[in-house]
């Protein structure tokens, strides 16, 4: 303590040249002195006195170097030095630090949205042996269970230590006392919590006896809930609280961690109350749920699935036929369960964004070499003048830091930006994302790494020993290090030939995605989707609701066409029928046409006026077809000539499904894109929805119709009115109002935002390693300007000399092409689930790439190139 | 002139603390009386006697005050503080176990 105030002191102490001087001095007069009594001359005491002292500037600086705040004065000194340099040398600073921002930034904002998906640890212990067991539906990728396979399946499963169900999805529930609350809860089985692993933080779990129909009301409550309305108090368990009006016990309080494995938020843990003995009876269905399951250790979920699948074939067999070719058996680990199709966009940002970060460290560490390389000289003069070797590299080690320093705090504000874009024009579904934070262990992982490059590389001209030819004024730099650096610049440019391939085919994917033929008109029709609230129960209420509607749109001035559906294409698999038709009139049994998945509406004869779809055999529905007794459909052509190959289809009477009446096919429509942007074509049917309560069904879509509308007039003119015609007729319809292809627009939001993405990386990435490029080849112009001048003096031609120059860049970017061209060949197989109708060999994407590449590559050689070709060589030669 | 040599690592600054341990004196004298008693062994360089005064100052074992020498010259005096007292004791003991391990080995080798 005592020693550490003195230097504090001796710190603060400016440092006193004069009286160490005069120590000095009189040293050397007490020496000089000694040597005439010795018997000297007083000249030749003086002298002896002096040799015998040795380098008085060499003591000084000793003496100086031992006041402790010496290290500090000097990391100080070193970094006056780097920002000085940095001064003099503004273009460097600028590219090193924007380079720096760029990775830092654009790698922090990625990984911390990529991050939690890919590498979050899941809050369950020992989460890798967790998995998801369930069923899954052809059309949908959400794995689900229903009761009567669950228990049957519990019995007899081997392959896990423990198998668990919740309810499918929470419900609302009512905390009805004292500061109410509306919760969310959800049911489950008493084994869910010891399963996932997890212990309540007090009180206990659910008893097995709690888990039947009619048991008691228990609950467990989350940690948030217990803290925000019972104040943390212990003395909550066992207490009675009003819930939905009923009295519960609250019997444990869940970790502050816990999440639901779905991840849905949740407030409240109720006993699942399935009446297990009804389940199993229910043969095929029963309530549905999600189930979960632990394995045993040392099986893997290859060898679950494989082990599960007779146990679910035996099940499936008790399902109609029909079922049985469309759900299938689903074992996934907890992770992929929850991040669902996202994963595979997550691996290719994050190795996009490391492909940016790799580019944007080589640019620093050719840069530091560049800046190393025509240091020599600098460097040898202060090595001779008496700067340690150690003192020469921490003073790279000062500049290199300063830089990363600034370059992290830019990529910090950068990132923080991005993330915000990110959030901003991100599609839904990306889970975590509105909770992305900044992730610090990256900031300083992408800051640790440029650092690394900028020393590694500024390094090597201060650890080499300053050669004697350095100090001759006119040095030749060593070619070493320009090797090194076009190395650099042949895996930059193969490193954004990569990136801008992936995005290129991206892009020419969205390209057909947004210019696919659709099958109908999407401008000029304006969609109102109306909900309806539960007084509209009885088809008879919708029925009346809709006509008026109908009639009063009419009257609209500027709308040529009302149409009513229940659903809108090219979505349309709320109403997937997977059974296909039942019945076709004059056929002993369906043909095989009419089996599979088939999609239909009920729809008004203004639905294919108000799309523009083309009624191509056949006639439309009518107006008075909608008040006759018959019932009328209408096939899309895909359907039509599945069912009827080489035979006409109109006039053919078709029994939907078992209890429907027979349907007049009285037209055939061309095909409209009705299963989402990217997926096949289904085949379709159309039902005329005639002014009959039997065709308003009080249960199912009624309540949620759309009606569509063709105008020519702009939205935004005419949705008002559309409104407030649909409020007067009833002012607690819901309506919501969008032009067809802004809903269409959502629905390829999400190609376009990780055609977005990569497409920002391309372009961060291939800037860059123009960047380089251009770096390299004026370095090696400028090196060369004194042969140049030769070389013109001996009679070169301008021309020569750009051929000259322009050669080393073709050199690099021919090598660092072919190269990028090879692996993005092998790595583009990857993108091929993301890619809609384009083979992820598309020649054309990569002869564009490289076309793209090889032109601005060849315009950053160009330009140093031609600066060189117009060197005076008087000038060049007078150099010397 | 007898060839000077070269002294151990830290121990310069038990010689210096312990010449000071006698009474104040400039850097000069130190030099001096080490050299004497050491019968001309002992040569300290100035180049390592001044920072090696001034690293003992700063660390507080000594410290200084201007005076005037013998012939009326203003010059620096060291002196030993209560802490370079302390320090000295212990050196002094780290020092004699040193040498007597050193000696043991030499012996047993010779013998």
């Amino acid at each position: 303590m005592r020693e550490f105030l003195t230097r504090l002191r001796f710190f603060f102490s400016r440092a006193r040249h004069g009286a160490l001087d005069e120590e000095f001095q009189f040293h050397l007069e007490q020496a000089t002195q000694a040597n005439v009594v010795a018997g000297m001359t007083p000249e030749e005491a003086r002298r002896q006195a002096r040799i015998a002292f040795g380098g008085i500037e060499r003591a000084r600086e000793e003496t100086y170097a031992q006041r402790p705040g010496w290290w500090m004065e000097t990391v100080l000194q070193d970094v006056r030095y780097a920002l000085r340099g940095f001064r003099r040398n503004p273009l460097f600073t600028i590219t090193v630090i924007a380079t720096l921002a760029l990775g830092i930034g654009a790698t922090t904002a990625v990984f911390s949205v990529v991050g939690p998906i890919l590498f979050r640890s899941l809050p369950y212990p020992h989460a890798d042996r967790l998995v998801s067991v369930g069923l899954v539906h052809a059309l949908q990728r959400e794995p689900f269970m229903l009761g009567g396979f669950y228990y049957n399946w519990k019995d007899n499963q081997k392959p896990f230590e423990a198998l668990t169900s919740q309810a499918y999805g929470t419900k609302e529930c009512d905390l009805t006392q004292g500061n109410p609350a509306q919760l969310s809860c959800i049911g489950v089985e008493a084994n869910f919590l010891p399963a996932l692993g997890i212990a309540p933080l007090i009180g206990r779990d659910f008893l097995p006896e709690e888990n039947r129909p009619n048991g008691p009301h228990v609950a467990i409550i989350s940690y948030q809930l217990w803290v925000s309305h019972f104040n943390r108090d212990p003395g909550i368990l066992n207490r009675l609280v009003e819930m939905d009006d009923k009295p519960v016990r609250v019997v444990g309080v869940l970790p502050q961690d816990f999440e639901l494995p779905n991840l849905e938020p949740v407030n409240v843990l109720l006993p699942g109350e399935w009446d297990e003995a009804a389940q199993r009876k229910a043969n095929i269905g029963g309530v549905p749920m999600q189930a979960f399951a632990r394995l045993k250790p040392g099986v893997s979920i290859e060898q679950a699935r494989s082990q599960l699948e007779p146990l679910f074939l035996s099940t499936l067999s008790f399902a109609p036929p029909l079922m049985r070719k469309q759900i299938f058996l689903s074992v996934r680990s907890m992770r992929d369960f929850q991040m669902h199709d996202v994963h595979l966009m997550a691996w290719v940002l994050l190795g996009a964004v490391l492909a940016v970060l790799l580019i944007a460290c080589a640019n620093i560490a050719s840069l530091f070499l560049a800046r190393g390389a025509a240091r020599e000289r600098e460097l040898a003069v202060r090595s001779v003048l008496g700067a340690s070797r150690a003192r020469l590299i921490r003073q790279t080690l000062t500049e290199a830091f300063l830089l990363a320093l600034a370059g992290a705090i830019a990529g910090c504000a950068l990132a923080e930006i991005l993330l915000h874009v990110f959030i901003a024009i991100a599609p839904d579904g990306i889970v975590f994302l509105s909770k992305a934070r900044l992730d610090l262990r990256i900031i300083l992982f992408t800051a640790f790494l440029s650092l690394f490059c900028a020393v590694l590389f500024g390094l090597v001209p201060s650890l080499q020993k300053p050669r004697a030819a350095a100090l001759a004024a006119r040095s030749k730099n060593s070619g070493a290090h320009a090797a090194v650096r076009q190395g650099l610049v042949v895996s930059q440019i193969a490193i954004s030939m990569i990136l801008l391939s992936g995005a290129m085919l991206l892009l020419r994917s969205f390209w057909n995605l947004q210019e696919q033929n659709l099958g109908m008109q999407t401008r000029h029709v304006l969609t109102a989707t109306v909900s309806l609230s539960r007084r509209y129960a009885t088809g008879q209420k919708q029925m009346q609701f809709y006509q008026q509607a109908e009639l009063a749109l009419r009257r609209l001035p500027g709308i040529a066409a009302v149409g009513l559906s229940d659903s809108l294409p090219p979505g349309g698999w709320e109403n997937g029928d997977s059974s296909g038709l039942t019945a076709i009139a004059g056929e002993p049994r369906p043909t095989d046409g009419a089996s599979g998945p088939i999609e239909w509406r009920w729809v008004t004869p203004d639905y294919f006026q108000a799309l523009d779809i083309p009624i191509i055999r056949g006639k439309n529905f009518t107006e008075e077809q909608r008040n006759s007794n018959g019932h009328f459909m209408i096939l899309s052509k895909l359907l039509a000539s599945r069912m009827f190959p080489r035979k006409n289809a109109i006039g053919k009477s078709i029994k939907p499904r078992p209890d429907d009446p027979w349907y007049v096919v009285v037209g055939v429509a061309d095909n409209v894109k009705n299963s989402g942007l990217a997926s096949q074509d289904k085949p379709e049917y159309y039902r005329l929805r005639r002014n009959f309560v039997a065709d308003w069904d009080p249960n199912s879509w009624g309540l949620h119709s759309v009606i569509i509308l063709e105008t020519a007039l702009p939205p935004a003119a005419i949705a008002p009115w559309v409104r407030s015609q649909i409020i007067h007729i009833d002012p607690t319809a819901l309506v919501d109002i969008t032009p067809l292809n802004q809903q269409l627009n959502k629905l390829a939001a999400r190609p376009r935002f990780e055609t977005m993405l990569l497409g920002f990386f391309a372009f961060t990435g291939l800037l860059m390693a123009i960047i380089g490029l251009y770096g390299v080849i004026s370095f090696v112009a400028t090196q060369r300007t004194q042969e140049i001048g030769v070389r013109m003096a001996l009679g070169a031609s301008r021309f020569n000399i750009l051929r000259l120059i322009l050669w080393e860049g073709v050199r690099l970017i021919a090598l660092g092409g072919v190269v990028g061209l090879v692996a993005a060949l092998a790595l583009s197989r990857v993108l091929k689930s993301l890619l809609f109708s384009i083979s992820p060999y598309d020649p054309v994407s990569f002869i564009e790439v490289a076309l793209l590449l090889t032109l601005v590559a060849l315009m950053a050689t160009l330009i140093p190139a031609r600066s060189a070709m117009n060197v005076d060589p008087v000038v060049a030669l007078r150099h010397e | 002139m007898p060839p000077s040599t070269d002294l151990l690592q830290g121990t310069l600054d038990l010689l210096i603390l312990k010449t000071l341990a006698l009474e104040p004196m400039h850097g000069w004298g130190v030099a001096l009386r080490i050299q004497q008693i050491s019968k001309d062994v002992l040569q300290i360089g100035q180049g390592s006697l001044y920072p090696a005064l001034h690293r003992l100052e700063y660390k507080g074992w000594i410290q200084s005050d201007w005076g005037s020498s013998e012939n009326n010259r203003r010059a620096k005096f060291y002196s030993l503080t209560r802490t370079g007292r302390k320090q000295l004791q212990a050196e002094l003991q780290t020092w004699e176990r040193l040498s007597t391990a050193i000696a043991l080995v030499l012996e047993a080798s010779t013998s």
